[in-house]
């Protein structure tokens, strides 16, 4: 816990560090690019850094009276696993070339399908289920690192990016694009490949499930952000199809898709992952405009959804641990007597719907007016779409809540701990206050973390 | 179409990876028990990796050790060591991800008593 508060002071120094004196570079040994290893902390990187390790301390601290009773005196190794998650996500946040890239992501990866595992049970099927499908991704996207890298014969993204617009006409440029794509989409649940999420984050244990959905997918979907934008041009248009059609096409795809399956969820975690996935498409609609208003807004959403499903698994595992419920129906019983928990539901799932005083309103509101400037209709509606289907199966859990007033139950509950209000209370914040400062993120944003040439 | 066989033909290596590769696919996607799911995903890591050795194959180049420090370096006698760096690299995080997937599928065992996917899911329902 001590380090990863440490880390966020650090995070926050380094964003002051970046805004004021540019990006930094460093070389890893003193070995000059393009021979090293570089990691890169530009703006972009700076920014979701601070997110990444305040959700990550935010996650420990809820650990502490939740995480699994049957672990013991290993639960050293179970906070190791955490840790090395979050280092290795900072890793995937920082790395400068391609082939670091996927080793962070691995490294994620195996930490992430242990601390699914950890909790027994259909846990374990779910872990080797994710298992099987991330490893496929992780040997896509090597397969396509190793295809560009027999083409130019450099890893370093800035000297990638220097060298690929001769070699467009190039199919094995096409192919190779196509894997990275492929196994990162596996890797960040985009629709087609998603089937191993929702399992996966329902039966992790209720410890570990909001570290696990906040940060994995967001931080692989800025990866492959920084693959379109930074190694590839944003205008890049391989066989008259512009590869941002395609991330767009994708989002509308993911959010339409994503909500309606949310809304056929009776398990509360279940609706939350779905709920995610949906997300996920939004933010790529955002980043699929090509224009900065679309990007600024697809990464300002990046961050309050992290926060926002962050929120929501906590609530999950205060419900399922401190009141024992698992499906929508119970939560409507147990509502009432639990202020914390359904005041921080109301608050966190405005943000959601994208209400104007949470920060998902700003975000969505940045996508639509991108999607209007690049003339894409269709984007605009699917956004809508989305709202509104996420907008019913948040009212199918306020149904629950707030209209079986007369039958009281016979529940008696204690007070809950300090981390599980300390929790709540943070996230639910964190997203109006997203909401109210969201003029001087996103100019923050607008200001250095774009990309070149947008 | 003979075109492309002979085309084919010339680049056995591209033809082996692309065997592996569907093979292991093949093996993860029909079979049902879960070991042998994990040999298939094993498979295609090791054809990446094939690939990835094969791209920087050289006729008549030698270790990457330079021998004298006057002459100068002839950078064509000398195959190209980065592929191979990687390739150990991939080579460690496939041996890690094969562990931790054999500790659930021990783990699955004990719980469930089977491998068989089949089985198992009769058992969650």
């Amino acid at each position: 816990m001590t380090i990863l508060a440490v880390m966020v002071l650090v995070s926050i120094l380094n964003l002051h560090n970046v805004i004021h004196h540019g990006e930094v570079r460093y070389v890893f040994s003193g070995w000059a690019v393009p021979l090293g290893i570089e990691w890169v902390a530009d703006g972009l990187a700076s920014v979701i850094l601070v997110l990444l390790s305040a959700l990550g301390l935010l996650g420990v601290v809820f650990t502490g009276p939740t995480s699994p009773k049957a672990l013991g005196g290993r639960i050293v190794h179970f906070y190791t696993l955490i840790l090395l998650l979050v280092s290795a996500l900072t890793g995937i946040v920082f790395a400068g070339d391609l082939f670091n890239l996927f080793v962070f992501l691995e490294v994620g990866a195996l930490s992430s399908y242990a601390l699914v595992g950890v909790a027994g049970g259909r846990a374990l099927f779910a872990a080797f289920r994710y298992l099987i499908l991330g490893t496929l991704g992780a040997s896509l996207y090597l397969l396509g690192v190793s295809y560009l890298y027999a083409l130019t014969g450099t890893l370093n993204m800035a000297d990638l990016a220097d060298r690929l617009p001769l070699l467009l006409h190039s199919k094995a440029v096409v192919g190779g694009l196509l894997f990275m794509f492929i196994g990162l989409g596996i890797k960040m649940a985009l629709v087609p490949f998603h089937a191993w999420m929702p399992e996966a984050y329902t039966y992790a244990p209720e410890s570990t499930a909001p570290i696990l959905a906040s940060l994995i997918t967001k931080v692989v979907l800025l990866a492959w952000v920084r693959i379109i934008y930074w190694v590839f041009n944003a205008s890049t248009i391989i066989f008259d199809i512009p590869i941002l059609l395609l991330v767009a096409v994708l989002g509308v795809l993911a959010a339409v898709i994503g909500a309606s399956l949310a809304l056929a969820q009776r398990d509360i975690k279940m609706m939350f992952a779905y709920g995610g996935i949906s997300h996920i498409g939004i933010i790529l609609i955002g980043i699929g405009q090509g224009n900065q208003t679309g990007f600024v807004g697809g990464i300002f959403y990046l961050m309050n959804d992290a926060v926002m499903q962050a929120g929501l698994f906590f609530i999950a595992g205060v419900a399922i641990c401190q009141y024992g419920v698992r499906t929508i129906d119970d939560l409507g019983r147990v509502g009432r007597q639990a202020p914390w928990l359904t005041g921080s539901l109301v608050v966190v799932s405005l943000g959601m719907i994208g209400l104007p005083p949470t920060g998902g309103f700003f975000g969505k509101w940045y996508i639509i007016l991108g999607a209007l400037e690049a003339g894409n209709y269709v984007s605009v509606a699917a956004v809508v779409l989305s709202t509104l289907l996420t907008l019913a199966y948040f009212v199918k859990l306020f149904e629950g809540i707030f209209r079986q007033s007369s039958t009281q139950s016979d529940f008696q509950f204690g007070e809950i701990p300090l981390s599980f209000k300390l929790t709540l209370g943070v996230t639910t914040a964190a997203v109006l206050i997203l909401g109210i400062f969201s003029a001087p993120i996103v100019q923050l944003l607008l200001n250095q973390a774009l990309p070149p040439g947008l | 179409m003979f075109d492309a066989i002979f085309a084919v033909l010339q680049r056995p290596n591209f033809l082996t990876f692309v065997i592996i590769f569907l093979w292991g696919f093949y093996i993860m996607v029909t079979r049902y028990n879960l070991v042998k799911k994990l040999i298939g995903m094993y498979l295609v890591q090791t054809s990446v990796i094939f690939f990835l050795v094969s791209i920087s194959a050289k006729e008549g180049a030698t270790v990457p050790i330079l021998l004298s420090i006057t002459e100068p370096v002839q950078a064509a006698n000398y195959a190209n060591p980065l592929p191979h760096v990687l390739t150990l690299t991939a080579i460690v995080v496939g041996v890690a991800t094969l562990g931790v997937g054999l500790a659930l599928c021990g783990a699955i065992y004990r719980k469930y008593g089977s491998l068989d996917e089949q089985k198992i899911l009769e058992k969650l329902e």
